[in-house]
């Protein structure tokens, strides 16, 4: 099977290492892998490569399977299968002030999530103005926003000093699936679920 | 130069697609279903009727007296437009086809062209186990017919998971979010939802293995384990007759069942079903059954149909190897613009011909050329003959 794990960067998070590991799946080999690879292991090829193409590659049907964080599927609605919440790391989508901030009458809020923010705020009746941008951490500094919309792990590893406001969503590793593994690997991906479950319930 | 999510088709991929059309269009005279075609233009308030936000969120123009149009963005509901208004009296059922594009406004994170081009039948005034199979192996006839040598169909039913979340015994509030997390096909949410709402872990455990097991063998058996109601009952064995009657219609090992299939089209009541094919990851044709579509155009029939999305069934071909045969090969013939009677001869002989004017540069073999009074004909293979046109006719029939 092609398989793909979500990695942005650095290596995969170590306790989705273990739990790879503990269903049977490769997890030193893509542990010292240098992303963006393919990693072969045995019959499976795996793609370690940022999220949205973990995404977009199942939605296309270059991956039987994927793992990637919630706050991508939320943002990108792919219309993939989300076929099992691997719980770890869990993390929260936040939304974050800088302390001591000043505030416009429309915030602008820096975010890898424009769309997720639009419609964050949108719920309550609040306007916001999303600024697209990766790093969002460092957005106030340059004065280029009020506050950020960002991964909780990731705002404490770029900048301290952030306040949290609210929760957006809480997002974890899901693994996801397209309509056409679904259907023409049905039997395969049924495997690797239930491996990958009975692993989460061991621990 | 063309509007986003708009594409221009070039030769050879038109010839293609052509042939694609004409090969789908045999099977659905095969059947009986008569082709239809409606205008680009309907009444917004058509289109409307479905309620349904992706068919709403069409482009819209007025017309001189004011009145609001709408260039389709679907093709079902014009041809439930066209049955209500125009077959009333006629005797039941109806079996229409159509090959034609629709438009819909294009967003990048959409993984469909803005204008795309379905060829799909829709089967009307009977609502049986007998006219949903007739839909879903006209369906694989037709892409057998194509020339698809491996796909498979997955059926699912809308009446399923109405009857689930009704027999879990939720609240009308936790309902609303379980098919709401089922339509987003977030099994983890899902999970929580019926598990907070204490649904007992035998009925718990039982859906998600039957989410879980959808396409496989073993599917089908898990989702009779998950049913504790008639209604359940009906809706699985139902699923059961309709692959049952495909297969007997000469389809086997081609039909699995998905539990979990969600049509993003609100219209749908009942059955629906998708194909896929290796190496395309969006379904090459879906569709179902909507029962309460024609009464929006006040005539209370049922109906069934399907869509093939043209251009993924040829990227499915391609991948399969199994690309329709291009055109007879092209004989090019320099000096053939100002024979027109000579082009023709060999066009009678069965020769694509592209006559070309004296002079012209060319270098595709085979390769005709005209000087003075002889010509020269260099053949595929490379070899070369000269002399009257009386030598190049014998060295074209050998060809």
């Amino acid at each position: 099977m092609r398989l793909g794990l979500a990695s942005d960067g650095g290596p995969p998070p170590a306790a989705l290492i273990e739990l790879l590991t503990r269903a049977g799946l490769p997890g030193a080999p893509l542990a010292g892998a240098n992303p963006p690879a393919l990693v072969a292991a045995g019959d499976d090829r795996w793609l370690l490569a940022p999220g949205a193409d973990v995404l977009a590659a199942c939605a296309r049907g270059g991956l039987e399977a994927g793992i990637a964080g919630k706050d991508l599927l939320l943002e990108l609605e792919p219309g993939l299968y989300e076929l099992l919440d691997l719980r770890l790391p869990a993390d929260r989508l936040v939304y974050a002030v800088p302390a001591g901030a000043g505030r416009r009458p429309r915030p602008r809020v820096a975010t890898p999530y424009p769309r997720l923010t639009r419609a964050h705020f949108a719920a309550s009746g609040r306007q916001v103005e999303p600024l697209l941008f990766s790093a969002a951490g460092l957005a106030p500094q340059l004065g280029l926003a009020d506050g950020v919309v960002e991964l909780e792990s990731r705002l404490l590893e770029a900048a301290p000093g952030f306040e949290v406001r609210e929760e957006v969503a809480r997002c974890s590793p899901r693994l996801v699936a397209g309509g056409a593994a679904r259907s023409l690997q049905a039997e395969r991906l049924a495997e690797l679920t239930a491996r990958l479950r009975e692993a989460l319930e061991e621990r | 130069m063309i509007p986003e999510g708009m594409r221009d088709v070039l030769p050879p991929e038109g010839d293609e697609l052509r042939a694609i059309e004409a090969a789908l269009c045999r099977r659905f005279a095969a059947y009986g279903y008569g082709e239809v075609r409606t205008p680009w233009l309907e009444f917004a308030e058509t289109l409307e009727a479905a309620a349904d936000d992706t068919l709403a969120a069409g482009y819209r123009v007025y017309d001189p007296q004011g009145r609001v149009l709408m260039v389709r963005t679907d093709m079902t509901v014009p041809v439930a437009r066209l049955a209500a208004t125009r077959y009333r009296d006629k005797p039941l059922p109806l079996r229409f086809s159509y090959v034609a594009p629709s438009i819909r406004p294009w967003a990048p994170q959409r993984s469909q062209d803005g204008e795309f081009v379905q060829a799909g039948a829709e089967l009307l005034g009977v609502c049986s186990a007998a006219a949903d199979a007739e839909a879903v192996a006209l369906l694989c006839d037709c892409l057998a017919g194509a020339g698809l040598r491996e796909f498979r169909v997955s059926l699912g039913t809308v009446a399923f998971y109405a009857a689930l979340v009704d027999s879990l015994g939720l609240t009308l509030d936790d309902q609303e979010k379980l098919l709401e997390a089922l339509a987003d096909r977030d099994y983890p949410l899902l999970e929580s939802i019926a598990g907070n709402a204490d649904v007992g872990d035998d009925a718990l455990k039982a859906l998600w293995r039957t989410l879980e097991l959808s396409g496989t063998r073993d599917s089908l058996a898990q989702a009779r384990k998950l049913a504790n109601s008639a209604a359940m009952d009906a809706a699985i064995e139902h699923l059961v007759a309709v692959r049952d009657l495909v297969e007997e219609a000469g389809f086997r090992d081609t039909i699995t069942f998905d539990f979990g299939l969600f049509q993003d089209l609100t219209y749908y009541s009942g059955l629906i079903f998708e194909a896929f094919a290796p190496g395309v990851g969006l379904p090459i044709a879906s569709g179902g059954r909507y029962d309460g579509l024609l009464e929006r155009f006040e005539w209370g029939i049922p109906g069934v149909g399907f869509a093939v999305a043209l251009d993924r069934l040829q990227e499915a071909l391609g991948e399969a190897g199994a690309a329709p045969a291009a055109a007879p090969a092209l004989l090019t013939f320099v000096g053939g613009l100002e024979e027109p009677a000579r082009a023709a001869e060999l066009r009678r002989a069965g020769w694509a011909v592209v006559a070309q004017p004296v002079g012209v540069e060319a270098a595709v073999r085979p390769l005709l050329r005209r000087e003075g009074g002889s010509y020269t004909l260099e053949l595929a293979d490379g070899r070369t003959v000269g002399g009257g046109w009386r030598e190049v006719l014998r060295a074209l029939e050998g060809a």
